[in-house]
């Protein structure tokens, strides 16, 4: 993606992103009066704002993804201090997550954007989850809501589209949205193409394929809204305290600066990270103020790193060949498909192209591995998996 | 999970491994399996919990089995979690259960609604899905009791469960990370009582937890030290209410969002005395 290390360049040309094209809704009595949300005059942090694609709202880069926080007080202070977008979804905790994200933001509801998500497959199970999440959030609308988890244009039915269509007609929401965590190099062009929802909820971290800034962008022209979720790219979590890097991974602002590279998109409108505790909150809202620059890169640097064991660099200087004839960098290629880039019927279907008796194969029956990766790829392991994953 | 990724994890993993010593469909009259078993690992719990694999994530999960069961048109999903340990599977259990209805008898715990079921027992936290718009509730029943004999191991739910007096409470959850949102509080039980809350987080040593004793005094400004077990501090904080934090070997404990601190400190030491 392009670097840009002027904060003031990428929020303008956030800014500056079309907003002519605000959806028209019917206007519930209940919303708010202004389309954009007022941070607290008392908030000591310098926030940052985007406007969200076609639907107008002005966010802050940074917002709050709920999932995981457990304390209410969490939310409730990134509220007091301006982050003005909070997202949950119906499956999290069962509704709990709902619940406590509802009774966090019950006093500043009006002056937040609120977004949750349903996961159903029809229309009649879709709006039955909304009339639930309304109850649960203790709200009679919420501004953003999701079809949660759809991997491809398939999952995005007119059945589902007519569950946004009357949940607008209703005022119960105000905008319309897909959530995705793989398939997005279809999806997203496929949403922006056809205009059927407002805002698009995607996976876009660092360590993702570089045809999403294409894609992402390919959103934002459209006018859709782009919010970036699992920006810390999961690995984060991964990492074990007995592992050497975890000091390094887990306290030197990586984290920090994963979220700083994808704010550095300027197609992408907002964020939602996770938050647990005030310590993060605190660090999440300096990544407002503060430019993603060389420091950032080599940290990011590492975390890629770190999460090389597992990913294949397809560079073709694997050490030494299969005793049994397998192409290996293909076969890791096909499991980054699944595994990487969430393209897991891609990734089998290639797997099953491959010759009969190279797919039978099973490297588990082999004592020792013949091939060694110079970037540390476990290959036996990575194979193996691709073997049980595909085969 | 819809029918689409259902057929896609399907593919994923066919294992006869652990869940078949599990789940028998056929253990109940009128029902069988439907396809092979799935089995996920961290790696790729996302495939078959899209968007929602993280909440497992970080209580500690550590791999997943499922079958599906089927009688005609209607379909019963079993999902049987390992989990770190028994205070893992309890703490998965305690995040999804509805805290309205009452815990079950079942394993360590467990709840039957009209569409779904769930328990947890030693390391597992099993969740039942039914697909009928009708109620299910004798089949989920059914399906619990099978599967709940099946598995061997710990049915006493965590020991500091009983710490917390039952007055006015409404539930205890473990939190995995961040206990009240603080970072210092790693990972412990919070007791949701009507007025506030009540929690306990155990360190490793008494000396770790006096580290953290005293990091927290300093959080908080200038607490007022008050007479709670080995030591404890009082005040008030503008998310966290009144409350009283203290320690009593290598436990921390105490109370929050009260409308007044000492209020806090009378149920602090109504909690401390409780803990051994």
């Amino acid at each position: 993606m392009k670097k840009n290390p002027s904060r003031r360049d990428f929020l303008a040309a956030g800014v500056a992103l079309p907003v002519a094209g605000i959806a028209s809704t019917l206007r519930s009595p209940n919303w708010p009066a202004e389309q954009t949300s007022t941070p607290s005059p008392a908030s000591p942090v310098k926030l940052s704002y985007r406007i969200l694609g076609k639907t107008g709202l002005k966010v802050t880069t940074v917002g709050f993804g709920c999932m995981i926080t457990s304390d209410a007080s969490v939310v409730e202070r990134a509220a007091d201090l301006g982050i003005n977008y909070f997202d949950t979804a119906r499956v999290y905790q069962q509704g709990n997550n709902e619940r406590m994200v509802g009774a966090a933001l019950k006093r500043k509801r009006k002056d937040l954007f609120l977004s949750t998500k349903s996961g159903a497959a029809g229309k009649e199970a879709a709006l039955k989850d909304l009339e639930t999440s309304l109850r649960e959030l203790g709200t009679d609308y919420v501004d953003i809501w999701y079809l949660h988890g759809k991997d491809g244009p398939a999952d995005v039915t007119d059945d589902l589209l007519e569950a946004q269509r009357i949940a607008k007609q209703q005022g119960k929401i105000r905008f319309s949205g897909v959530s995705t965590h793989r398939g997005q190099l279809e999806l997203i062009p496929w949403l922006a193409k056809n205009g059927a929802v407002d805002v698009v909820l995607t996976a876009y971290n660092f360590s993702m394929d570089k045809a999403m800034e294409a894609v992402i962008g390919e959103g934002g022209k459209a006018g859709m809204g782009v919010v970036g979720m699992k920006v810390m790219a999961g690995g984060f979590r991964r990492v074990k305290p007995s592992d050497p890097l975890a000091p390094k991974l887990k306290r030197e602002g990586a984290m920090l600066a994963a979220l700083k590279w994808v704010l550095n998109n300027p197609n992408v409108h907002t964020t939602i990270p996770s938050m647990t505790d005030m310590a993060q909150l605190d660090e999440n809202l300096r990544a407002l103020a503060e430019p993603y620059g060389p420091a950032e890169e080599k940290l990011l640097a590492r975390q890629l790193d770190y999460i090389s064991p597992m990913y294949c660099r397809m560079c073709g200087k694997c050490e030494g060949t299969c005793a049994k004839g397998l192409p290996v960098s293909d076969i890791l290629r096909y499991l980054t498909y699944a595994d990487g880039y969430g393209e897991f019927s891609l990734g089998r279907e290639e797997f099953l192209a491959l010759r009969t008796e190279v797919a039978e194969v099973r490297c588990r029956e082999c004592s020792i591995c013949t091939v060694k990766c110079p970037f540390g790829v476990k290959v036996a392991k990575r194979l193996s998996r691709a073997q049980e994953l595909f085969g | 999970m819809n029918p689409l990724k259902l057929a896609g994890a399907m593919l994923a993993f066919a294992s006869a491994a652990w869940a078949a010593d599990f789940i028998d469909c056929r253990a109940v009259p009128g029902w069988a399996q439907e396809g092979l078993a799935r089995e996920f690992v961290a790696d790729n719990l996302f495939e078959y919990l899209d968007g929602n694999a993280e909440g497992y994530l970080i209580y500690g999960f550590t791999r997943l089995q499922n079958v599906t069961c089927k009688s005609g048109g209607d379909s019963i999903v079993i999902d049987v979690y390992e989990m770190a340990n028994p205070e893992a599977a309890y703490g998965i259990f305690a995040a999804n259960r509805d805290p309205n209805l009452p815990i079950a008898p079942l394993g360590m715990g467990g709840q039957i609604l009209p569409h779904r079921a769930a328990f947890c027992k030693d390391k597992y936290y099993v969740e039942l899905t039914a697909s009928s718009a009708e109620d299910s509730t004798p089949a989920l029943k059914a399906f619990v009791a099978e599967t709940e004999k099946r598995i061997s191991g710990r049915t006493e739910p965590p020991e500091a469960l009983a710490w917390f007096s039952a007055e006015k409470l409404l539930f205890v959850r473990l939190i995995p990370e961040s206990v009240l949102g603080l970072r210092l509080l790693k990972r412990g039980y919070v007791a949701q009582y009507e007025f506030g809350k009540g929690f306990v987080v155990a360190e490793a040593s008494v000396k770790s937890a006096s580290a953290v004793m005293a990091k927290l005094r300093e959080r908080f400004g200038a607490p007022t030290p008050v007479k709670v077990a080995d030591e404890a501090f009082q005040t008030k904080d503008q998310y966290l209410g009144g409350l009283c934090l203290f320690r009593k070997g290598r436990y921390l404990g105490g109370f929050a969002n009260l409308p007044e601190p000492q209020d806090a400190a009378g149920l602090a030491t109504a909690l401390a005395a409780r803990i051994p």
